[in-house]
């Protein structure tokens, strides 16, 4: 009979390695033990399956019996009040808020797969509201703002956009221009204003965009401080509304002007030059940074 | 005080004892609800003879003959006419009940070349009762196999007949509504293990000899018990600490430690009469050496067996069934509530189980026969190791049982930390690593 080395504690007669540590018997040379008389009958079956935890089991199924209940319970008071026919939205919305539960519970608790469930859910579940009337009209619209909505905060956060995250900018961009493209389809049946206004405004966004881009990733040492960021997106910011104000003129007026965004630009040109002066003098940088703050 | 007992109507509707209301919606993968006693014999084992022998512990105690059945309020037993099946053994003990396989008994036999076994739902009986039954099943055994003809000190009596105390519910007799209800505990320590998890029971037996380890025990004023459980927080004392550095957020380490209370409350019922001390430390408070643990569990033990307390427990258990709201609610709503009761009263509160059947008091005539018994639990998702103690002979069999695939860390504080104080520890597994 051997001993664990380690854990000091005597094996069963015929034992290979320590079941605690996993040691191996070293026996001496020439000495052979019997084999070793299994803990248990028989040969080890394969291996075992995975489970479902307790506790959200039972969450499941509580829920599923709440359901159940409720259901009944609305459509019995509906239809014995003359009502049945109106039946359809609250059920459908029950079943839709159980679903939308059962699945919390059940399938993998990461955010990107649970948000995803529930954009999908809260897409079926505009359509299915409006299909109530056999009609479908304003769910055209929210329906797919979930799924603009998914592009922006939950996309992002999944591993393929994390490791291509330009394709993934590129496609909530996409998805936005389609989005808009959509709404103008669903509201006047053509392109009315998605050519004239959407188009260019997006554009001058993405030149703002790229013109600070090209800027900060030529810098000296491509650091780029908060502070640069903050000012550089309130002036991509006012100078996209500002585009907007000046192509939207022109598509109700037919004259290029602007009429409620001057100030906007006003502001983004001072924050602009602000920007450049301490970009390019030495001298108003250091007045702004904490260099002199004691001299 | 006179003992009012519940009628058994054989043919009729049987009601679930109080504290195996939980085992039924509770039983899952990972939650079997399920334990194993079994003796090893010098002979070998036939499977006619032990189906004989089956047979005449159905027709001694004809209440251990039914079978579960979910009803519209309530699970609820109901006679069983179908055959009992024996079973050879498997590689894994206390594993999930496949009640069909079963023919729908409660309780599974189980044999190999020199075991009897007997695999018990906990809806149907505790250890202590299970043991009862392997006690007689055994003896019934030896009778037919003409090995010897005796009777286990205080066993059942297989001629005798049987008391209606023996399928008696006491905690429905205990009950006392005025009594304040027992107070719930904060959440306890759960160590979660590394490594992977499958359903297999996986066991680490430890013999020790009981010389040595009741010598140690008697140095520090406690009993085998006691002892057993002082090591086993010790040892989850040494892996929180690895866990959480931060002393502050270590959360208190409680074992539940199940009570026979046949004893206490003087009942010999066959059915589930146990409750759980919780028992534990507080690491927040500090490193807790080993003998100033062993003085703790010894106190708290001897407080959770005041009966003032016991009943308080009872009242709270019992209690709770007796609501209305819960009595006239349908199963299917209540199975949900008790899955997440029984972690919120129950696993919930506690680090790990260590249940204890004692000494088991063998006839003579079997004494030179005996080779082994053993006691197996079945773990939990929380909990995934239990430790089972069971004394025979002049040995003491500490087994752990895991689900744990490879993580073997606490078992192995546990068995080091015996042979540090000088106790002599062999080891045998069910385990892959060591075939």
């Amino acid at each position: 009979m051997a001993y664990c080395i380690r854990c000091g504690v005597k094996l069963e007669e015929g034992s290979k390695a320590c079941p605690l540590c996993k040691t191996p018997v070293h026996l001496p040379e020439g000495m052979e033990e019997q084999k070793q008389q299994p803990l248990f009958a028989q040969n080890l079956p394969s291996r075992g399956v995975g489970g479902v935890n307790k506790t959200r089991k039972g969450v499941i199924e509580l829920i599923v019996s709440l359901l159940v209940i409720s259901e009944l319970t609305v459509f019995l008071s509906l239809w014995l009040s003359g009502n049945g026919s109106q039946s359809f939205i609250p059920l459908f919305s029950i079943a839709m808020a159980a679903l939308s539960l059962i699945l919390a519970f059940s399938v993998k608790p990461a955010y990107t797969v649970q948000a995803s469930i529930q954009c999908l859910l809260a897409a079926v579940y505009l359509f299915g509201l409006d299909a109530a009337d056999l009609e479908i009209s304003w769910s055209l619209i929210a329906g797919p703002a979930v799924g603009v909505g998914w592009l922006y905060f939950v996309h992002p956060f999944t591993r393929r956009a994390a490791q291509k995250p330009k394709a993934a900018a590129g496609a909530c961009l996409a998805g936005s221009l389609a989005y808009l493209a959509l709404i103008n389809l669903v509201l006047e049946q053509s392109l009315t204003w998605f050519i004239p206004v959407t188009l260019p405004v997006i554009a001058s966004l993405l030149v703002l965009v790229g013109l600070f881009g090209l800027w900060f990733s030529k810098r000296k040492n491509k650091r780029v401080p908060l502070a640069d960021v903050v000012l550089a997106t309130l002036v991509v910011l006012f100078g996209t509304i500002t585009s907007l104000d000046f192509f939207l003129s022109w598509y109700q007026l037919g004259i290029f002007t602007l009429r409620w965004s001057r100030g906007l630009l006003g502001a983004s040109l001072v924050i602009l030059v602000f920007l450049i002066s301490v970009s390019v003098s030495r001298r108003v940088r250091r007045y702004f940074t904490s260099h002199n703050r004691h001299t | 005080m006179k003992i009012r007992v519940q009628n058994y109507a054989p043919e009729g509707f049987i009601a679930l004892d109080n504290s195996a209301l939980i085992y039924p919606p509770t039983e899952a993968v990972f939650n079997a609800n399920t334990f194993r006693v079994s003796l090893d014999l010098s002979f070998t084992i036939k499977k006619e003879i032990l189906e004989q022998a089956v047979y005449d512990l159905l027709e001694r105690c004809s209440y251990a003959k039914v079978s579960l059945h979910a009803g519209f309020f309530w699970y609820f037993l109901s006679p069983n006419p179908k055959q009992p099946v024996v079973h050879p053994e498997g590689s894994y003990p206390s594993g999930r009940f496949f009640f069909k396989e079963n023919n729908g008994y409660l309780f599974k036999v189980l044999y190999s070349e020199h075991r009897i076994a007997l695999e018990c739902f906990h809806a149907l009986t505790d250890g202590s009762g299970a043991i009862a039954y392997l006690k007689l099943l055994v003896e019934r055994y030896c009778h037919y196999a003409g090995i010897a003809d005796f009777q286990f000190p205080g066993g059942l009596i297989f001629k005798a007949r049987p008391s209606t105390q023996e399928f008696s519910d006491p905690f429905q007799h205990l009950y006392d509504k005025t009594l304040p209800s027992f107070l719930k505990i904060s959440k306890a320590y759960h160590r979660k293990g590394n490594g992977s998890i499958d359903d297999c029971v996986k066991v680490i037996s430890a013999s020790i000899p009981t010389k040595q380890i009741k010598a140690r025990a008697k140095a520090r004023g406690i009993t085998i018990g006691e002892y057993l459980s002082s090591t086993y927080l010790y040892a989850l004392q040494q892996l929180q600490q690895q866990e959480v550095p931060v002393r502050r957020q270590r959360k208190p380490i409680r074992l539940s430690v199940p009570m026979n209370l046949r004893k206490i409350f003087g009942y010999e019922t066959m059915r589930n009469f146990t409750l759980f001390a919780v028992i534990g430390i507080e690491p927040a408070l500090g490193w807790y050496t080993f003998d100033e643990i062993a003085k703790e569990v010894h106190m708290q033990m001897a407080m959770s067996q005041d009966r003032k307390r016991l009943l308080s427990q009872i009242r709270r258990n019992v209690g709770g069934e007796r609501t209305p709201l819960i009595r006239f609610a349908p199963n299917m709503l209540k199975n949900p509530l008790f899955k997440l009761l029984s972690d919120y009263l129950g696993d919930d509160q506690y680090s790990g189980v260590i249940s204890n059947l004692g000494q088991l008091d063998l006839p003579p005539a079997l004494e030179g026969v005996i080779r082994r018994a053993d006691f197996h639990l079945s773990p939990g998702l929380l909990n995934r190791v239990a430790l089972a103690v069971i004394g025979y002979l002049d040995t003491i069999v500490v087994n752990f049982t895991s689900f744990l695939n490879t993580d073997t860390e606490l078992e192995r504080l546990f068995c080091t930390f015996l042979v540090e104080d000088g106790i002599e520890v062999t080891l045998s597994t069910n385990r892959e690593t060591d075939r």
